[in-house]
């Protein structure tokens, strides 16, 4: 064989071994890399999910999924109005002269109880401090008065069509009751009080919101909708 | 014949680059059909990388005037757009109301809106990358207006 030859096939081989070499540490690798990024995506995310679904007969839903980190990385990019850099402006006009900082820094200074509690015709009310969580628990009952002023209304009426639609309104007069619960998280709401006197810490909020565990934030129910907002570390909505 | 053969394969390598190159973004995918007599059926497959080079070709005072109703949310729309780039496959929003479905998600790294009614479909499809691209250039393009404003000033300034 010429010696230019052995020296072509000695150059084949060398780059021969060292594209097995890389193909074989591009093939050992990849996997992990493409695993390392996966895991870090879905672990780290914390999500914020919003459902609304509508109890008519259209069967109206609406659900978003909200990524925490995605709206603390678009927060501070909105500079509108009272919102600026993740804080909203607020002045004591807003809290009808009532010092929230104060109220909060009692609740959270004090033990776990319940701090209000209201029983009336109208509305129960119940605000307590729990486990950590702020929670307010309301239950309106106003709409049923409402709806017996309706009815009133239809028993004078001597329109035919009305008196049809009387038993219907009567039977649904019964279940119009709303149920709202809030369950925030204490170091949530500590964070949204963080900034000045008279600013709301929006961005502090979202990322104590993003640190917490998985939990139903708010939760309304009436006899025309059922709205839940609710924090985990699923993409997907129930 | 060899020398035939070797046009052949030189005109087809250049196809299979310059395919590629068109289509190295994907492809922007506009769906609409109109469900009623005389409605349009529209169905269109554009290459993404072609959005910023036809940037390129509209008139700078087009873009400046695009990019200044824009100022406001350009910084919104450009942390979103950036940030959506980690959410591939997500969907964001949905809404089911009766026969009508509207759905806003992100599916393989590309902008997914999707309107279906009884009457009406629509569905889009745009890469992020692509999104992000306009927003840099309609931001590029309000950069230099105010630059070329501000020389302007000047000028008047001295005058």
């Amino acid at each position: 064989m010429p010696l230019g030859g052995i020296h072509m096939t000695q150059h084949i081989r060398g780059f021969a071994r060292y594209f097995a070499l890389a193909a074989a540490a591009a093939l050992l690798l990849l996997p992990l890399a493409t695993f390392a990024q996966t895991s870090s995506s879905s672990t780290a995310d914390r999500w914020l999910h919003v459902r609304v679904v509508s109890s008519d007969g259209r069967g109206e839903t609406v659900r978003v999924n909200v990524p925490l980190d995605l709206a603390e990385k678009i927060l501070p990019a909105i500079n509108k109005e009272r919102l600026h850099s993740g804080k909203v402006r607020i002045t004591s006009a807003d809290c009808d002269g009532v010092d929230i900082k104060a109220i909060l820094e009692a609740v959270r200074t004090s033990k776990d109880g319940e701090f209000v509690t209201v029983q009336s015709n109208d509305a129960d009310v119940r605000v307590a401090k729990q486990a950590g969580y702020l929670l307010i628990h309301v239950t309106d009952k106003s709409g049923k008065h409402h709806m017996g002023h309706h009815m009133h209304k239809f028993d004078k009426s001597d329109d035919g069509a009305e008196k049809n639609e009387k038993p219907e309104k009567s039977e649904s007069a019964g279940n119009r009751e709303s149920k709202v619960e809030v369950k925030v998280p204490m170091k949530v709401v500590d964070a949204l009080f963080s900034a000045g006197k008279d600013e709301l810490d929006v961005l502090a909020a979202l990322r104590a919101l993003s640190a917490s565990g998985d939990a139903e934030l708010v939760s309304v129910k009436d006899d025309e909708n059922t709205v839940r907002i609710w924090l985990d570390s699923k993409n997907v909505s129930e | 014949m060899i020398l035939l053969a070797k046009v052949a394969l030189g005109f087809g390598t250049t196809l299979a680059v310059a395919g590629a190159y068109t289509f190295r973004e994907g492809v922007i995918r506009v769906d609409v059909d109109e469900f009623r007599q005389g409605g349009s059926h529209l169905h269109m497959w554009v290459p993404a990388a072609a959005v910023p080079m036809a940037l390129r070709l509209v008139p700078k005072h087009h873009l400046h005037c695009a990019s200044f109703q824009a100022r406001e949310a350009m910084p919104v729309v450009r942390a979103m757009f950036h940030e959506l780039r980690n959410y591939p496959n997500t969907i964001f929003v949905e809404v089911t109301d009766g026969d009508q479905h509207v759905r806003i998600a992100t599916e393989f790294g590309k902008l997914a809106i999707d309107v279906t009614e009884p009457g009406e479909n629509v569905h889009l499809r745009v890469p992020i990358t692509t999104v992000e691209d306009v927003f840099t250039q309609l931001e590029t393009a309000g950069l230099q207006s105010d630059i070329r404003d501000g020389k302007d000033d000047d000028k008047d300034w001295r005058n």
